[in-house]
């Protein structure tokens, strides 16, 4: 259990530390993914002695989170393992000058992280979110030199590619998690029918845009615009092979109408790939293209219905691309390209390089006692065995053809040239990696045996296939090595140096649309954004001047109310010393008048108090005797 | 009945009279002689009809008050003698309409009212003493006792009044 | 004999008149005095008259004119004292200038 969740735990944890850290990225990276080798192999081992593991998680309601180790799925995480470990160390070496190599490290173990998760996964939650995690990590790894011309672009479009084809993985998904009930990827392989043809289509149609089958292939082309370590690790054994697996693993599933469509599929992609590889003038695209022929291979086994021979198949190849990608990178480094001018005789300068390459390119072709031979034998065997042979058996034939024709002119354009001085910085680091991988692509090929048995599958027998192949394989090679592509595809060339670009090609099919549906959804949205704004303005403009305009009225209305209280006060100020003060001083006023007109009444003269005297004895007289004669 | 009347009219004329003279002569001292004239003519009237006591009474208290009051205008009067004939009246025009007017309505109130039916026989004098004397000592005693003490005040009074304390005479 | 009543009664009403005049329009105080007196003088004669002509059984009119005469020699009296202190403080008894208590 815990060595199952150290295999995800352990680049995950390396991968934060080195972007949180951004010291010493190399020696966080190389102990995340030793970590994780460990856990691998030792998963591995335990799964060989038969003791399945499976780690619960949490998650939505009645579809937790599982990871599986399984003797199918420990496999696929010890490849992914063992390739990560060693592309890190090739990457030590080869981003020795790279002043962001805590971001590539860390985003790397990420990846490493997210592929462990999506081998592992034991339900299609676990899947989805696995699948888009390396997604999103290739984009960031494809344009980890984003400064450079061209680079943004490239990993926008593969970014695009692959996720217009992740729709048909979401549609297939939930119709095998609404038909099952559940999202155990076990329990839901029980389906059969017409849900089980309709998933299984739309499943292939996913695992086409991640493993860059025809006609979505054109992004892994696009792809060899990120650093080697990248394309080695993501773009030869891990990412393009997500698809492969994940067909690998439904194939109890697929009714035979999906496994006609994958077996042409795959078989039409390795003859069209095989084309384009052979008309490029690119090293690493034409590497590229022929990872995408090989997947196809894989896909016309799956198709023929043997799907141990497509995944004997798949880890060969990890092993053979990795290493064959690892060199193209130490030759990219010598002449900073990989323009097939440019690394023209590179080879000649690092024999052992160019020997490790050429190991690798034997084992692709299928030349015994390599890997390669082994695992093309049974597809071919597959093919051969299987009910649609008709058309099964030529695509392989000839793309095993085609495999040869290239690689041996990508041998020929390494060996035939002028050898230039190198540098041999960080070749110590790159050199192990690769040595380790070119073992591996040597030497995989005894160890298949053993894993037939760990799955308990059987392989068609393998006499016609083992001829026809070794026939093909050394045609294909002369072929490539004396004969010029231009002669030798004729017709074709144009078409498939375009890389036989149909409508306009993924450009116009799905990137110039999608980007035209973003830039309208962004129009609208600032339309929409405007509209509110000018609505919200309005609204609140609106209110501000109706609130000014009461809070005006209000403080009229005060004001008046203040006013009217003045006069008020004024008014009665007024009547206080006009009215009422007027009215007691007039009165005191005229009572001091009339007291002193009174006054001249007191003369102090006798006579004139005798006369008044007599005066009020006469009034007095006269009331007094009127009084009684009238009543 | 006649000679009452015409002794009557006799006298009050005479008091009449003699009250002008009073104040028209400039002589002070025949002024106060025409007082006497007057109040003596009063006394007389009272004789006429019939009030021997009271008579007697007026003409001999008159005849002392005017003689001191003869010394007395001989003491304060300016001219005594009138030979100044200087005019001492004031406000004549205010005092001639008062007296006028009062003299006037005096008349009316006299002459206007019917005074009921005339007495015709007279208690003697003697009778009218003894009846005085009788009604002085019962019923009016309150009211002499009263007037004895309003006088003797009045005595003391004016006695106050006029004499001043030999202290300040002498200042 | 109401004849005789009237003719008593009118001199009283003159003699009234006359003392009214005098008391008003004289300024000496002596003089006023004697004025009064004509007044009082008025009054007895009308006392008298009514009395011998109306009610003479009643002493009570004979009393009131003897209360009367007592006033007047009290009144002449009093009247006196005060000239004289009057004489004392100013020298004359004028009442022209007697205007101490004018208000």
């Amino acid at each position: 259990m815990t060595m199952l969740a150290l295999i995800i735990l352990a680049p995950l944890m390396a991968g934060l530390a080195a972007l949180v850290l951004r010291r010493a990225p190399e020696a966080i990276a190389l102990v995340g993914v030793g970590i994780g080798f460990l856990a691998a192999t030792g998963t591995l081992a335990g799964a060989v002695a038969d003791d399945a593991v499976q780690l619960v998680l949490p998650g939505l309601p009645q579809m937790p989170l599982r990871l599986v180790a399984a003797p199918l799925t420990a496999v696929f995480s010890a490849m992914v393992a063992t390739v990560a470990a060693f592309v890190v160390v090739y990457a030590v070496g080869y981003m020795r000058s790279d002043p962001e190599r805590p971001r590539f490290f860390g985003i790397l173990l990420l990846f490493v992280a997210a592929m462990q998760t999506l081998v592992l996964a034991g339900d299609w939650i676990t899947v989805l979110a696995a699948w888009e995690l390396i997604g999103f990590s290739s984009y960031l790894l494809i344009g980890f030199w984003h400064r450079h011309d061209g680079v943004p672009s490239a990993a926008t479009r593969a970014f695009l590619y692959t996720r217009s084809a992740d729709l048909g993985l979401y549609l297939g998904i939930f119709v095998l998690i609404g038909w099952a009930g559940t999202s155990e990827i076990s329990a839901t392989l029980a389906i059969s029918g017409t849900p089980a043809l309709v998933a299984g289509l739309l499943l292939l149609i996913g695992a086409m845009g991640k493993s860059a089958q025809v006609p979505l292939q054109d992004w892994l082309q696009r792809a060899m615009a990120g650093p080697t370590p990248v394309s080695a690790l993501l773009h030869s054994a891990t990412l393009v092979a997500a698809g492969a697996i994940l067909l690998i693993r439904v194939t109890p599933m697929l009714p035979a109408g999906a496994l006609i469509a994958v077996g042409l599929v795959g078989g039409v992609t390795a003859v069209v790939a095989g084309l384009i590889a052979l008309a490029e003038r690119d090293l690493k695209r034409l590497l590229a293209a022929s990872t995408s022929s090989q997947y196809g291979l894989m896909l016309l086994a799956i198709g023929a219905g043997v799907p141990v021979a497509a995944l004997l198949h798949l880890i060969a190849h990890a092993a053979i691309k990795s290493t064959l990608f690892l060199g193209a990178g130490v030759f990219q480094h010598d002449r900073d390209s990989t323009d097939m001018d440019a690394v023209a005789g590179a080879g000649r300068a690092r024999p052992l390089v160019l020997a490790a390459f050429g190991i690798a390119a034997l084992a692709l072709a299928g030349i015994p006692p390599l890997a390669g031979f082994f695992s093309k034998d049974a597809i071919l065997a597959a093919a051969l065995a299987a009910p649609g042979v008709v058309w099964l058996a030529p695509l392989a034939l000839a793309g095993t053809v085609l495999t040869g024709a290239y690689m041996a002119r990508a041998l020929r354009v390494l060996w035939q040239g002028e050898a230039q001085p190198v540098l041999g910085k960080g070749m110590g680091w790159m050199g192990a990696g690769m040595a380790v991988l070119t073992a591996l692509a040597a030497g995989l090929g005894f160890a298949f045996t053993p894993l037939e048995h760990l799955l308990e599958a059987e392989l068609p027998p393998e006499g016609t296939a083992m001829i026809l192949g070794l026939l093909a394989a050394l045609s294909g090679l002369v072929l490539g090595w004396f004969i010029q592509p231009a002669r030798l595809m004729g017709p074709v060339l144009p078409m498939a140096q375009r890389g036989f670009a149909v409508a306009g090609g993924m450009d116009g099919l799905v990137l110039r649309p999608s980007l035209a549906f973003a830039a309208a959804c962004e129009g609208f949205e600032r339309r929409l954004l405007a509209s509110q704004l000018g609505l919200v303005r309005i609204l609140s403009l609106g209110t501000a001047s109706s609130a000014e305009r009461s809070d005006n009225r209000l403080y009229a209305a005060t004001l008046q109310v203040g006013r009217m209280n003045l006069r008020l006060g004024d008014g009665a100020e007024n009547t206080d010393t006009h009215g009422i003060d007027g009215l007691i001083f007039g009165l005191v006023a005229r009572t001091i008048a009339a007291g002193r007109r009174l006054r001249l009444l007191q003369s102090g003269l006798i006579h004139r108090e005798l006369a008044l005297t007599v005066m009020g004895i006469a009034v007095i007289a006269a009331v007094l005797l009127i009084l009684p004669m009238s009543s | 009945m006649t000679v009452q009347m015409i002794f009557l009219a006799f006298f009050g004329g005479a008091a009449v009279w003699f009250g002008v003279v009073v104040f028209r002569t400039h002589s002070m001292v025949r002024s106060a002689l025409a007082l006497l004239f007057s109040q003596t003519a009063i006394g007389a009237m009272f004789l006429v009809m019939q009030a021997e006591f009271l008579g007697v009474l007026q003409i001999m208290m008159m005849a002392t008050e005017m003689s001191v009051m003869a010394i007395f205008m001989v003491m304060f009067m300016m001219d005594p003698g009138g030979m100044g004939k200087m005019d001492m009246t004031h406000q004549k025009r205010l005092s001639l309409w008062v007296g006028v007017i009062g003299l006037l309505a005096a008349l009316l109130l006299v002459w206007l009212p019917d005074w009921g039916p005339v007495a015709q026989s007279v208690p003697g004098a003697h009778e009218q003493a003894a009846d005085l004397g009788r009604e002085l000592l019962g019923r009016s005693m309150l009211i002499f006792q009263s007037a004895g003490l309003t006088i003797l005040t009045a005595m003391v009074a004016a006695t106050m009044v006029a004499i001043v304390p030999n202290a300040e005479q002498r200042k | 004999m109401i004849l005789e009543l009237m003719i008593a009664l009118s001199v009283g009403t003159g003699l009234f008149g006359i003392g009214l005049y005098g008391a008003l329009s004289q300024t000496n105080l002596v003089m006023i005095i004697m004025g009064v007196e004509l007044i009082l003088a008025a009054a007895l004669v009308n006392l008298v008259a009514f009395w011998r002509y109306l009610h003479p059984d009643e002493p009570a009119g004979q009393m009131f004119v003897l209360i009367v005469m007592a006033v007047m020699a009290v009144e002449m009296a009093v009247g006196f004292a005060i000239a004289i202190a009057r004489f004392r403080v100013r020298g004359s008894v004028e009442m022209e200038e007697a205007r101490e208590l004018k208000g």
